[in-house]
């Protein structure tokens, strides 16, 4: 492999990465705070693929879509945590892992009754429609860096929201104490709901901004849990700092194995895992 | 309370036709009883309902020729997974006896589904699954196939990357039968014609991370690459290949599956696009224009081509019931007689080849405005070598 | 009386009297015999699966493996055109898989809690696509058996397996042979103090017990159980296909067993058969049958606290 060509593909490994971490990050705080375990959290990634997908074929703009499919994914998150969520919070893991494979035939079934199961694609917006010259041979999209970039953004923002804010304050203390934020006077039902609000929302936000990028397709939601589940294990789970190292290691890891050993690079990943957590059973940033 | 009672005498009544009606053999004057095994949920269920509603538009049509049978049909959800084909096949055949199967989509529930009914009375028609095996070595008297093998469609496309001129192809596809099967017959007309394939790439199914590969053609520069991809993978491999400004530097060649309804989802990254398939929406045959109208008006889309393999599984049982006036009790004669059918189909004439895989022609077409535009005949009357078949 | 509760004993005598009578009623090829005989097997497989969660402790996404494995062992081990023992292969193919599972378990059993489930899914999808990705043994589309094997012991033979009714039986049998040896295996010594570690691990090793070893070896005997329920699918339609050890056939066991009763071992049974009929019933209603089947799952998660053992026992206990 050239040089060239190394750094190219290391590039795709860091923005593939990048996604996978903003698909992963919902997943993993909900879990950390929450310690609700969300198998259908993929499904809330189609959602919002799909969503993003219909608005902008109604209204033509992607800003706008955008925009309009988050802020649905959030009160889905909030309908969701309140009308189902919440009465498993005394139950054990194996009730919530039951109810949220109910939840992905339900939203499975949905996306075929309501939006039909051709395969569809959402076109990248004009504005970062154009590549950049990247090697003699080769040019790289505006809207993969832009993706990137968003993502990064949202790492930020998270990361902030988290060390920064009463709000994140607050989750912090949850996740250690739930007593001690009880008796601080908050209301721990409606930090719950807010946290799980904001986990499907950044799944459907993944979502919106990989539509231009994938094809949206019946069963995509599954095809990424699994590969969110060893981002965030190798991570640790409930942390989002690791997340995001594990996020970049799997995608960079994947980019290179599906070049040099195309015929195994489904395995790499789960090897890589095993490997993880043989040398630290608890991932790597467990807390 | 009275609704678990309904959903109780409900499980009753369905265990008790069950256990009890499957005695009396298909009599005259009984429904021709057609099973629908096909994939009406996850990521093949657009093609389960194509292949669904072009069968029934087939019998709807020649609902006269049928010597006033009626036809009845049982439809069951594949879901494409191979475990549960077996128990399903079984369903249709000993619990509905269906006279004829359609299905399926994938090849391992058709593996699943010919372990079944592979020498039974039950006729199966495949209306999709290319493996090779099926018309290879388990071909059967009873199994036919009115869509392709993996074979046909990737063969002629050897020739056609010679006579374009190329002479190294970077070979890519998925690590499954179909990628297997398409890449291998492609490699098979274009290395005897002098051609070389300088790396040939088979990806884990279904994964879609393209991105890395498409670098690597960008870097490799080949004269053309050569894919098989279907569905949402064709969508995402399409689009990166444009997106990493490969269109328009290097052809893009493939088996048709890559631009078969996925064209609008492509947009303009499929433009040029050069595949070779046994139909093309815009084919130039009267029956073509017919059937086209026809389906839109029954369900108000244009059909793809799992629909007109629908369509032609459906029009198989017709022609064949309507050859026997109506009397398909004879499981021989109906075998004999639609192995010598000429099927009218929208993709032109085709025959069954001695191990029941469609004798047909494979049509070079290139994608313009978004559109699959037939360019020429690739190959005529393409007939599968069938290896290990022996009937 | 290894059966404790009045409820299980009740169901346990219910069931076996129906299943015992099925095969008087129904026609021996008939589609509803093979369906049954489905449901039995897999039940076998939701049993093994409960008492590795339900009892032990041990969470697992991938259990599915060692029901795929069953069924692959039987396909490389044996002959292509030859019928060999039923008996003496199914202690080759047990004895292998248990080794392997033995091998599998020491890695495994190193983590826990969520950690644990992942690992065991990550090894039960790399088998999967190692499986899928091999020419040699038919990759996606699976495999053939041609020749079922024969049943005699000492030359004498009652079962032939090519009849779907003495099939129904085998599978019956080891439906009873597993709920008999899980029972059995729980309440002697050996049970208890695994119950003991799922309970309070601290305690129980500070007691002077190896945890390690006695979850590794409850974890092969899972495993086993479930690999000889993976057998008989296989040999039931002749067929393996790598889709029979992905996590969503292990998710799908899951289901059954917690929807029965975790932990229950007979609820495994309860569960398999519901679970199995609502989906019959539902694929018969409509071409939605996943938004009937996705809300009936969500609505039995929010009604019935402990599974529908639990539901029944409330009913039938003081």
């Amino acid at each position: 492999m050239s040089t060239e060509l190394f750094f190219v593909q290391l590039i795709n490994g860091l923005q593939y990465g990048l996604l996978l971490f903003l698909i992963a990050s919902g997943l993993t705080l909900v879990f950390g705070v929450m310690g609700i375990l969300n198998l259908a959290h993929g499904s809330m990634y189609m959602v919002g693929a799909y969503l993003v997908w219909y608005f902008v074929a109604v209204t033509g703009s992607f800003t706008a879509s955008a925009i309009l499919s988050a802020v649905i994914a959030l009160g889905l998150g909030i309908l969701i945590e309140r009308v189902l969520i919440q009465r498993l919070y005394n139950r054990n893991h194996l009730d919530q892992v039951l109810l949220t494979i109910g939840m992905i035939f339900v939203f499975n079934s949905l996306q075929s009754i309501l939006w039909g199961n051709d395969p569809y694609g959402v076109a990248v917006p004009e504005a970062l429609s154009g590549a950049v010259p990247f090697t003699d041979n080769s040019s790289y999209p505006v809207y993969r860096i832009f993706a990137a970039l968003i993502c990064v953004a949202i790492a930020a923002a998270l990361y902030f929201l988290v060390s920064r804010t009463r709000l994140g304050m607050l989750i912090r203390a949850g996740e250690s104490n739930r007593e001690m934020v009880e008796a601080l006077g908050v209301n721990i039902k409606s930090l719950y709901t807010i946290v799980f609000a904001i986990g499907v929302m950044l799944a459907a936000i993944s979502g919106i901004i990989a539509a231009p990028m994938r094809s949206i397709v019946p069963g995509m939601g599954e095809s990424v849990l699994i590969t969110c589940f060893v981002v965030v294990v190798v991570g640790g789970m409930g942390s989002i700092k690791g997340a995001f190292v594990g996020a970049l290691l799997v995608g960079v890891i994947s980019t290179f194995a599906a070049v040099l050993m195309p015929t195994m690079s489904n395995m790499i990943i789960y090897i890589f895992m095993i490997l993880v957590l043989l040398v630290k059973p608890q991932g790597l940033f467990a807390k | 309370m009275s609704r678990i009672t309904t959903l109780a005498s409900a499980v009753l009544a369905t265990t008790l036709t069950a256990g009890f009606s499957t005695s009396a053999l298909a009599a005259a004057g009984d429904p021709v009883k057609i099973g629908i095994m096909l994939p009406f949920s996850g990521i093949y269920a657009q093609l389960g309902e194509a292949g669904r509603d072009g069968l029934k538009l087939a019998l709807k049509e020649q609902a006269e020729q049928l010597h006033g049978s009626k036809v009845e049909f049982i439809e069951l959800d594949t879901e494409a997974k191979p475990s549960r084909a077996p128990e399903l096949a079984s369903s249709l055949l000993n619990q509905h006896e269906a006279d004829f199967v359609i299905g399926p989509v994938h090849s391992g529930v058709a593996m699943g589904m010919i372990k079944m009914l592979r020498g039974k009375d039950t006729i199966m028609i495949i209306p999709n699954a290319g493996s090779a095996a099926a018309t290879g070595p388990l071909c059967a008297p009873n199994v036919f196939r009115t869509s392709f093998s993996s074979w046909q469609p990737s063969y002629p496309m050897g020739k056609v990357a010679l006579d374009k001129g190329y002479k190294k192809v970077y070979a890519i596809s998925w690590n499954y039968g179909m990628g297997r099967e398409s890449l291998d017959a492609f490699e098979e007309s274009f290395t005897a014609g002098g051609g070389e394939i300088v790396e040939k790439v088979l990806l884990p199914f279904p994964s879609t991370n393209f991105q890395s590969h498409v670098s690597d053609i960008a870097d490799e520069q080949p004269d053309a690459v050569f894919t098989f991809f279907a569905g949402g993978g064709a969508i995402k491999f399409v689009k990166d290949y444009d997106a990493m400004g490969l269109r328009g530097k290097i052809p893009l060649l493939g088996s048709g599956f890559l631009t078969e309804g996925t064209l609008q989802a492509q947009g303009e990254a499929a433009e040029g696009v050069m595949t070779g398939l046994h139909y093309a929406e815009q084919l130039d045959v009267p029956k073509n224009q017919a059937f086209r109208e026809a389906f839109h008006t029954e369900y108000g889309h244009y059909p793809d081509i799992y629909a007109v393999q629908g369509y032609d599984a459906g029009q198989a049982i017709a022609s064949t019931i309507d050859q026997l006036e109506g009397d398909i009790s004879d499981k021989q004669a109906v075998i004999s007689t639609m192995e010598q059918l000429t099927i009218d189909s929208p993709r032109g004439e085709f025959t069954f080849s001695r191990a029941h895989n469609p004798i047909q022609n494979i049509y070079l077409r290139e994608v313009k405005d978004g559109v699959n535009v037939v360019q020429a005949v690739a190959a005529e009357a393409l007939e599968d070598p069938a290896r290990g078949c022996r009937i | 009386m290894i059966f404790e509760k009045r409820t299980e004993r009740i169901f346990l005598a219910i069931f076996f009297t129906i299943a015992l009578c099925i095969p008087l009623f129904l026609e021996a090829n008939s589609f509803f015999v093979g369906k049954v005989t489905t449901i039995l097997i897999l039940a076998v497989f939701v049993m093994s699966l409960d008492f590795l969660v339900g009892r032990v402790g041990l969470v697992t996404l991938g259990h599915a493996l060692f029901y795929g494995l069953g069924g692959y062992l039987f396909v490389i081990l044996t002959p292509e055109y030859e019928a060999v023992n039923f008996w003496v292969y199914a202690f080759y193919i047990l004895g292998l898989n248990a080794l392997i599972a033995l091998v599998i378990g020491a890695v495994v059993l190193r983590t826990s809690g969520i950690y644990f489930i992942m690992i065991t899914l990550a090894i039960s999808q790399m088998a999967y696509y190692y499986f899928f990705d091999s020419l040699e043994f038919g990759g996606n589309d699976g495999l053939f058996i041609f020749m079922k094997p024969e049943t005699s012991i000492f030359g004498l033979s009652f079962l032939n397996l090519d009849n779907p009714t003495h099939f129904y039986y085998l599978a019956l049998l080891a439906v009873l042979v597993t709920l008999l040896a899980i029972k059995v295996i729980l309440r002697s010594r050996f049970g208890r103090i695994v119950e003991a570690s799922r309970l309070n691990p601290e305690r129980t090793e500070a007691l002077g017990y190896n945890i390690f070893a006695f979850r590794l070896i409850s974890y092969v005997i899972g495993s086993t159980l479930a690999a000889y329920a993976g057998l008989l699918f296989a040999l039931q339609y002749g067929y393996v296909n790598p889709q029979f050890m992905t996590w969503e056939m292990s998710g799908t066991a899951l289901v059954m067993a917690i929807l029965g009763g975790m932990g229950t071992i007979y609820g495994a049974i309860l569960g398999t058969i519901t679970y199995e009929g609502l989906l019959y019933l539902f694929e018969h209603m409509t071409q939605d049958w996943m938004l009937l089947m996705g809300s009936a799952i969500i609505l039995m998660v929010l009604l019935l606290r402990k599974g529908l053992a639990g539901y029944l026992e409330k009913l039938l206990e003081k």
